[in-house]
C-alpha cells in the first residue's frame, strides 16, 4: 500500500484528479443539483451516497444565469482504473499543514486517516474527486450534508462561505444562530420552523457579502436528539421509525416542517449566539462582537477542512457587518420563536439603541 | 523569564482581528482562538505592533487594571501560548492614547483560550465535540 507524506501530497492529489476523469466515462451514476451559482455534478456509483445526493440538498429554483458547471467523482477501486486509496505516511499530520502544502498547489484537499478516505478539489477547474476504499467507506456525516468540503472550497474561492450556523427568518428578513454544538441552535431552529418562521437551513448555509449579508440554503437536512425530538413535539408529527444516525440523532429534512417553501435568500440583520439558560421564558441581549465572533467562527473554521485565514477574516467582516446579541432560550418552542420573530420586526429600532453600528 | 525589549507576532500563523477595540487571535496551525480582556487586547495590539515592553510598562503606570508585575506575567503568559516571541527590531514608540485607553480598561489583563473544537480534540464534524474518532494532530506510522 504506497504511503503518502507532505512532500508527495501534491503530485498524489494530481494522481486522483488524472485517475478519477480518465474514468469519467465509467462511474454508474450522474447526479447533477442546481445550487445558487453553481451546477454541481456528482460522478459515483449507486447506493446510499447516491440517495443522498438526490434528497440532502435544496435546489435553486428558476433558470440562475450562468450557473457554474463543477464535476465531482466519487470512485473506489472497480470503478475503471480507479486505485485503491493511500495512507498518510509521515510521523506527523497537521490539518493546517496538508491545507498548506496543497494550496501551494493550487489545490485543495482533506484526508480522514481511520479509513484513508481522500478528498482533492482543483479550484481553477471545478474538479474534484472522493477517493474511498469501497462505495460505503466513507466517514458517516457525509451522507447528511454530501460534498459539503467541496462546496466549502468552490465557494470560498469565490468570496463567500458555508457557515456553521442556523437561520430563521420572516419575510425575508433573518437572524443568523452562531455557536457550538449544543449550544441549542437547531432546536431554535426547528422550534422557529413549527411555530411559522423560515429558515434557509441548520448546520450549514451559504453565506454572501456582496450586497450586506445573505444566507441561501444548500442543505436540506435537519437533525435532533431523541430528548429534543420529543419536546419539540416531531415524535407526533414525524413519527419514530425511522433509523437514527451515527450520532443517535433524529434525521428529517426541512420541508417536513417548514411552513412554506424554503426562501431562496434570507437578508442576515443580526448575529444571535444561543444560551440554553435555563429560565422560563427567553431573553435577547446585546453581546460584544468579540465574544459572538468567537461563537460564529471557531466552529465554522474547525468544521471546515482548509480555508481558516480566509474563513477568519470572512467571518470578522460578518460580525462587523452585524448587531450581536445573546439569546437565552426559554423551554417553550412557540415562545422562543415568538420572542425572535418579535425582535426581528423592530430590527432596526433594536440594532440603533443597542450598537453604535459598525 | 526576563522580558525582551520588544516582542513580535511568533509566526506568520498567529492572525487577529479587532472588534470594537476588542481583539481575537486564531493560531492557524492549532485552530485555537484567544479572546482578551479589554486591557489585554490593549497590550496586545501595544505589543504586537512593536511597541517596546518599558514604554509599555511606561504607559501603564497609572493603570489601576494593569500592574508592573501583572504585565509581566501577561506578557509571559502570552508568549508561552505561541502568541508573541521576542524581536530584534528597533522598539516603537506607544501611540499617544494608550495610558488614557490603559487607564480606562475596566478588566484585569487576561487571555483566554478557546479550544474546544481545535485540531488537538475535534476534527469533524460536528456537534459531537465530546467525542474524539480518532484524529489526533500526531499519526504515528505503524
Amino acid at each position: 500500500m504506497p504511503r503518502v507524506t507532505l512532500d508527495t501530497l501534491p503530485d498524489y492529489a494530481r494522481f486522483l484528479l488524472a485517475a478519477a476523469e480518465s474514468a469519467a466515462g465509467r462511474f454508474p451514476v450522474r447526479r447533477t443539483v442546481r445550487l445558487p451559482g453553481l451546477d454541481l455534478t456528482a460522478h459515483l456509483d449507486a447506493g446510499a451516497l447516491a440517495d443522498a445526493m438526490g434528497e440532502a440538498f435544496i435546489e435553486t429554483s428558476g433558470d440562475p444565469p450562468d450557473p457554474r458547471q463543477c464535476h465531482i467523482f466519487i470512485g473506489h477501486p472497480g470503478i475503471g482504473d480507479m486505485p485503491a486509496p493511500a495512507s498518510w505516511g509521515d510521523a506527523r499530520f497537521t490539518e493546517h499543514g496538508f491545507a498548506q502544502k496543497l494550496a501551494e498547489a493550487g489545490l485543495r484537499g482533506h484526508h480522514f486517516h481511520d479509513l484513508d478516505f481522500w478528498q482533492v478539489y482543483d479550484p481553477g477547474r471545478r474538479v474534484g474527486v472522493q477517493l474511498m476504499r469501497s462505495a460505503d467507506a466513507y466517514p458517516p456525516w457525509e451522507q447528511g450534508a454530501p460534498l459539503r468540503a467541496f462546496l466549502h472550497w468552490e465557494y470560498a474561492a469565490r468570496g463567500m462561505r458555508l457557515a456553521h450556523a442556523g437561520t430563521l427568518g420572516v419575510e425575508g428578513k433573518g437572524v443568523l444562530l452562531a455557536g457550538a454544538g449544543g449550544a441549542g441552535k437547531s432546536g431554535t431552529v426547528v422550534a422557529g420552523l413549527l411555530n411559522g418562521l423560515d429558515s434557509v437551513g441548520d448546520d450549514y448555509v451559504l453565506i454572501d457579502l456582496g450586497n450586506g449579508v445573505t444566507a441561501r440554503p444548500l442543505f436540506s437536512v435537519l437533525k435532533q436528539d431523541p430528548k429534543g425530538f420529543a419536546r419539540l413535539g416531531l415524535e407526533r408529527r414525524l413519527g419514530t421509525d425511522r433509523p437514527l444516525n451515527w450520532q443517535g440523532k433524529h434525521v428529517f429534512h426541512i420541508t417536513e416542517i417548514a411552513p412554506r417553501p424554503i426562501p431562496a435568500t434570507l437578508d442576515i440583520l443580526m448575529l444571535m449566539v444561543p444560551h440554553i439558560g435555563g429560565g422560563e421564558t427567553s431573553s435577547i441581549v446585546p453581546i460584544s462582537r468579540k465574544d459572538a465572533m468567537i461563537a460564529l467562527a471557531s466552529s465554522g473554521i474547525a468544521q471546515m477542512p482548509g480555508e481558516r485565514e480566509s474563513g477568519f477574516r470572512f467571518f470578522s467582516d460578518v460580525t462587523r457587518l452585524l448587531p450581536c446579541y445573546r439569546l437565552f432560550l426559554g423551554t417553550h418552542p412557540e415562545e422562543i420563536a415568538g420572542t425572535i420573530a418579535d425582535f426581528l420586526a423592530r430590527a432596526p429600532d433594536e440594532a440603533e439603541r443597542d450598537h453604535a453600528g459598525p | 523569564m526576563p522580558l525582551s525589549e520588544v516582542y513580535a507576532v511568533a509566526s506568520k500563523d498567529i492572525v487577529f482581528e479587532s472588534f470594537d477595540g476588542e481583539a481575537v487571535v486564531l493560531d492557524l496551525s492549532t485552530g485555537r482562538y484567544f479572546g482578551f480582556s479589554d486591557s489585554g487586547s490593549k497590550v496586545w495590539q501595544a505589543l504586537s505592533s512593536g511597541v517596546g515592553t518599558e514604554a509599555l510598562i511606561l504607559s501603564a503606570a497609572g493603570a489601576a487594571m494593569v500592574g508592573a508585575d501583572a504585565l509581566e506575567a501577561f506578557i509571559a503568559r502570552l508568549v508561552e501560548l505561541g502568541l508573541l516571541a521576542p524581536s530584534s527590531a528597533t522598539p516603537l514608540p506607544p501611540p499617544d492614547d494608550l495610558p488614557a485607553a490603559l487607564a480606562a480598561a475596566s478588566e484585569p489583563l487576561d487571555v483566554s483560550v478557546h479550544d474546544d473544537l481545535a485540531d488537538l480534540i475535534t476534527v469533524d464534524p460536528i456537534h459531537e465535540v465530546e467525542e474524539p474518532l480518532g484524529w489526533p494532530a500526531v499519526k504515528q506510522v505503524p
